[in-house]
Formats: structure tokens, C-alpha cells, sequence
């Protein structure tokens, strides 16, 4: 029986490796990286293209297996983790989401009950209100019956996010939820995670837009090579040797005047 | 009088406690001792199930009833039942219900190995007829049938021939899921091998023997061996146990990998259980009726345009498969009567401008 290690952090990686490709391709992408998610936050995962980052949080939902190292769920290393015991604990939005033709969006919420379900106890009044919770809280309930090939993208991502959230679980990843989405969708999107670790959730998610994870995030992990080179509050570590530092630009930061949040002005090319 | 060890499932749809069930499904909901078990049931599919079940009543009685020698429907169900004139009960029974239950049998596996293999690969062309799973299985059964080199019978060798195709096309291609169009490219190319290998021994060997062998290469109901429809009922009542367990999986195999893992299933067992599967059926099913592969393609085709797109229809697949199999064996029969045409050369005669439908219908994604 495995100790909890860190009561207060619900996922953590301790000494994580991790190896992308097959064979002569195969190369190491993240060596020896601890991580800490604080619990009840949204932690942003940021960094430019090929960090690793989206890597490193298909390892955090046991969908990429580490070289060395472990990810500690509640202190429990998740490999050794029954896989429908893991989805009741972690839910995970990731970025390639591919639905069956025809399915309308409650269809889509209902799957995300999957993990509570058995052969023989396909529905009950439980998962009923669960799924009615989870179209509640994406603001839904009108689409309900739409197909979800019919529907915009940010409405599309939405119902993905409400399935996970009809999994119930403490935990919720999710992987550059807003990479497709025009500035209003996104900004529904992130309102909603929002929501999400406001109800006691904690959150990590990979984002592109440095500014966007500063402004949503409670706590920021920028990556460079595989390696985590700053992490905090966003408001603490931002700086503009750290924006040069990952993306090789050159930058005034600013206060956001109304939320207080870092934002990127004045950018050009360091050299 | 009240029996309490166990209360029997009861419909409970009416009850004021009753848990609303998601639109167009009903819920079946039962209390056996003290566990609340629940099924839901698609309606859409239920009634598609049930559409398929009359038609496939109607067209095993004609295959009854047509032949040589028509007989009336009650005949033909009184011979069934071994009653009537001689001659007539042993027409029906000694040679048409064999051939129709050889029929049955071969639609409904093919049918259902096609709709395992299109939901695991992702993809509608993926089924065994196409991967090179049929040449495979008929290689290996013409090679028993002339007896190159081997002394197993043509049911147990046509798996064993199933099995190496599948085999070779993973090696090929590495991956199945991920990649099911470089799993789909490796089995036709593995496919025309093994359908060269077929033509070669044919040519070499005597003509009684080509001859012996000639139906396991077209696909035909006439000469089926009793024996390997045994192998094959066997085969699938396994089968349908196994595609039971899997269906809730099945259903979720139809999203991304990563979604499918987030919501708890062992994606790569669950693949390999069902393509095990579908490779059994095919194997027992070409040692009964040689490769008629292209029910795998039509069958579940119909299935999926009958139910809903909130399920896999598996069920519907076995139905309508073995509904495709036995009207095809019943025109190939009557067609050209007195000469009869195997009821492979019926089914790519439909079969063929049906995946040209597939593939040119308009607003069709073909990957699914």
C-alpha cells in the first residue's frame, strides 16, 4: 500500500522521463522533470512549439508511458492504476477529439458516464442528473439535442468539456482547449474551466497564447527543451527575460489596467 | 402469492420513481437481489432489429419453399417438421435447412466480422474480405482441399490461414488503429498474394482435385462440408458472447484513441480481442462458404442505415448479414435455374456497385 506522499497535491510527476518516436526516431524529449499540480488551481502549461509540453501532459493522463519516473495520482504511481478506476479520478480533453457521425451533444455528455457504468447498470437516476449538471454548467441545455456536427466550434469544444465533466472527476486535463477557436469561443471555453476550479476542480491545461494562460491561470509552468524553467502565480514569474528566453522575442509587459494580468506589448525580434 | 429470494425484472417505465431514459431509448430496470440493474435500449435500433428479423423470417421461408420442387409455405413448414409427403419432407430437410442454415450461420459471422474489424480500424473498408483475410483463409483451405503438404481439414486450416494473413498485414503494418489506412494497403497487397498463391495451386494441381477445390475459391453454399458448419456454429455463438462484452467498448473504439482511454478502456485489448474475433469467424466462415467476403461490407453497411448513430449495431450487423447470405444463395439458386450460380459471384454482382455507392455517395465521409 502505497503512502500518500503530498496530501495536498492531487497529481505530481516526480523524476519523469519521457522518449518520443519508435526506434532510430526515438529521442528524449523530457529527462528527470518534477511537477506539482496545486490542488483546486488551473495550472497553464506553456512554452513554444516541440517543449514538450503536449507530451508531458499525455503522460499526466497515462496516455504517453514514462522511460524513468512516475506521475503520482493521490500518491499512487497511475500506471499501476486500474484504467476505469483512473477515468473516475482523471478526466482528460484531448486535443485530437474524433466523434462518431450523428451524435448529438447530450448523446456525447452521456459517454462521459461511461467509467461510472457497467454492462448492466447502463443509466441511472444518478447519471441522469450528472449529465443534466454537466449541460447546466456549459450553458447547453438548448443544443441539447443538436448534432454535434452541426455545431460551432466553440459550442463543439463546450459539450467535449461537459462530457468531461460528467465524469465526475476531481482532476481535469486538457490539451490546448482553445487552439481552433475565435476570440469569443475562447473565451467561453475558459470562463467555463473557470467555473470548473471555482466547484473545487483542479485543472491543467496546455495553452499556446502566452497571455491567455496568464490571464485564466492560477499557476503557470512555462517549459523550454523538455525542462521547466519557471513556475508560479503568473504575475510573479512573467517577465520580459523570460518571454526572450522561451519564445526569442523581445517585449515591453505591461498591467492588464482591469484584471491586473500580465500582457505582451511592443513585440519584435530579439536580435 | 409473493416470492421474495428474487423479484423478477419489471418494467417500470410508468412508476412515479422511474429515472426518465435519454430520448429515444427506453430503459429496462430491474432489482435483482438488492442491485439496481439498468439496460437502455436504443429504439431506433431495437425496431431496426426487429424490421430484419421479419425480413429474414420471410426469406428463409421462401429458401424453403423455392427450388426444384416449389412447395406451399405450410408444406414446407409441415416437412420441417417432418411431416407430409416423403419426398418432401426430405427436401426440406435433408437439403434445403442445411444449406439455409449454412447460410445464416456464414452471413452472420462474415457480417459481424466486418462490423468488429470497421469499428476497431476505424474505418468502413476495413473489413476482412478487403484486409486479405478471406484469400488467407481460402489459400489455406484449397491447400487442405488438394492436400498440399498437409493433412488438417479445411475449417481448422482456413482459421490457421485467417490467422497468418492478419499476422503478415500487422507486421506490414505495424499499427491498426492509429493507422488504419496503412492496415488497410498492407492487407490488399498481403490479400493479393495469398489470391495468386489460390490460382497457382489450382493450376498445378489435377483437375479432380481443381475441381474439388473450385467452390472454396468463388464462394458458394452448394458443397458446404457438415462438418465445418459445425465448426462455425461453435465459432459463433463464442463470437457472440465475446461481441457482447465488447459492444459498450466497441461503441467508444468510434472516438480518438485519447478519448476512448480517458474514459477508462483498454483500447489496444479491446482491439486485439475483437479483431481476434473477427478473424476466427472469417476462418470458420470461408471453411463453409469460401470468401464471400463482400457481406462483411454490406451487411454492416445496412446495419448502420437502419439504427442509430448512438451505438455500433452489432446485432443488426449479424441480422442483416445473414439476411444478404441467404437472399443472395436464393437468387444465385432460382436465377439460372436449373444452373445454379454460387452465391459469391450474386454477391459481387450487387456487392460491387454498392461500395462504388459508398464510396461516391454524396455527402458521405467513407472514413468514419
Amino acid at each position: 500500500m502505497n503512502a500518500p506522499l503530498e496530501s495536498a497535491a492531487p497529481l505530481a510527476a516526480s523524476q519523469l522521463s519521457l522518449s518520443y518516436g519508435h526506434g532510430r526516431t526515438r529521442r528524449r524529449v523530457i529527462e528527470a522533470l518534477d511537477l506539482t499540480l496545486p490542488a483546486g488551481q488551473v495550472t497553464a502549461i506553456v512554452g513554444p512549439n516541440g517543449c514538450g509540453k503536449s507530451t508531458l501532459l499525455a503522460s499526466l493522463s497515462r496516455l504517453h508511458a514514462p522511460d524513468a519516473g512516475a506521475v503520482l495520482l493521490d500518491g499512487r504511481d497511475i500506471q499501476r492504476l486500474p484504467a476505469r478506476e483512473m477515468a473516475r479520478r482523471l478526466a482528460l480533453l484531448p486535443q485530437e477529439t474524433q466523434a462518431p457521425e450523428g451524435l448529438t451533444v447530450a448523446e456525447l455528455i452521456r459517454f462521459g458516464r461511461q467509467p461510472h457504468q457497467g454492462l448492466f447498470q447502463q443509466w441511472s437516476a444518478e447519471d441522469k442528473r450528472i449529465v443534466d449538471a454537466a449541460l447546466t454548467a456549459a450553458d447547453l441545455h438548448a443544443l441539447a439535442d443538436r448534432p454535434l456536427d452541426a455545431m460551432s466550434g466553440g459550442q463543439r469544444q463546450r459539450a467535449w468539456i461537459a462530457m468531461a465533466i460528467a465524469q465526475q472527476t476531481p482532476l481535469l486535463l486538457l490539451d490546448e482547449p482553445t487552439s481552433a477557436l475565435d476570440l469569443g469561443h475562447q473565451l467561453e471555453v475558459f470562463e467555463l474551466i473557470r467555473a470548473q476550479a471555482a466547484a473545487g476542480k483542479t485543472l491543467a491545461m496546455v495553452v499556446h497564447d502566452l497571455v491567455s494562460a496568464c490571464r485564466y491561470a492560477d499557476h503557470l509552468v512555462a517549459m523550454l527543451d523538455g525542462r521547466i524553467i519557471a513556475a508560479g502565480p503568473p504575475r510573479e514569474i512573467v517577465s520580459e527575460a523570460l518571454v526572450g528566453e522561451l519564445y526569442g522575442i523581445a517585449c515591453t509587459l505591461i498591467e492588464d489596467p482591469a484584471t491586473g494580468s500580465p500582457v505582451l506589448t511592443n513585440l519584435r525580434p530579439l536580435r | 402469492m409473493k416470492t421474495r429470494m428474487l423479484s423478477l425484472p419489471q418494467w417500470r417505465a410508468r412508476r412515479a420513481d422511474a429515472v426518465p431514459a435519454p430520448q429515444g431509448t427506453w430503459r429496462l430496470a430491474a432489482r435483482i437481489s438488492g442491485r439496481d440493474l439498468s439496460l437502455l435500449v436504443d429504439r431506433r435500433a431495437a425496431l431496426a432489429n426487429l424490421g430484419l428479423c421479419l425480413a429474414l423470417a420471410v426469406v428463409a421461408l421462401l429458401s424453403l419453399c423455392l427450388g426444384s420442387l416449389p412447395l406451399d409455405p405450410r408444406t414446407a413448414l409441415n416437412g420441417l417438421l417432418g411431416q407430409g409427403d416423403v419426398m418432401d419432407v426430405f427436401v426440406v430437410q435433408a437439403l434445403r435447412l442445411p444449406r439455409l442454415a449454412a447460410g445464416l450461420a456464414t452471413g452472420a459471422a462474415f457480417a459481424l466480422a466486418g462490423c468488429l474489424m470497421q469499428t476497431l480500424a476505424r474505418n468502413r473498408l476495413a473489413t476482412p474480405g478487403i484486409v486479405g483475410i478471406d484469400n488467407g483463409a481460402t489459400a489455406f483451405a484449397v491447400a487442405s482441399v488438394i492436400g498440399v503438404g498437409t493433412s488438417l481439414a479445411p475449417p481448422p486450416m482456413a482459421l490457421v490461414g485467417a490467422a497468418t494473413a492478419t499476422a503478415v498485414t500487422f507486421a506490414l503494418a505495424s499499427d491498426i488503429g492509429t493507422r488504419g489506412y496503412r492496415f488497410i494497403v498492407a492487407g490488399i497487397g498481403v490479400g493479393a498474394v495469398f489470391g495468386a498463391l489460390t490460382q497457382l495451386m489450382m493450376a498445378r494441381v489435377a483437375i479432380d482435385a481443381a475441381n474439388a477445390a473450385y467452390p472454396w475459391t468463388v464462394g458458394s453454399l452448394n458443397t458446404r462440408d457438415a462438418s465445418a458448419v459445425l465448426w462455425l456454429s461453435a465459432g459463433l455463438l463464442v463470437a457472440f458472447v465475446g461481441a457482447a462484452g465488447l459492444s459498450r467498448a466497441m461503441t467508444v473504439l468510434r472516438f480518438s484513441d485519447a478519448v476512448a482511454r480517458g474514459l477508462g478502456y483498454r483500447v489496444k485489448a479491446c482491439r486485439y480481442l475483437a479483431l481476434a474475433i473477427a478473424v476466427g469467424l472469417t476462418g470458420l466462415a470461408v471453411a463453409v462458404a469460401g470468401p464471400v467476403g463482400l457481406v462483411a461490407l454490406i451487411g454492416p453497411e445496412i446495419a448502420r442505415q437502419l439504427s442509430s448513430p448512438r451505438g455500433v449495431p452489432l446485432t443488426a450487423s449479424v441480422l442483416a448479414g445473414a439476411l444478404v447470405m441467404t437472399a443472395a444463395d436464393l437468387t444465385g439458386r432460382l436465377l439460372l435455374a436449373p444452373i445454379e450460380v454460387p452465391v459469391g459471384i450474386v454477391t459481387a454482382i450487387v456487392g460491387a456497385p454498392f461500395l462504388l455507392w459508398i464510396l461516391l455517395r454524396p455527402s458521405s465521409r467513407f472514413v468514419s
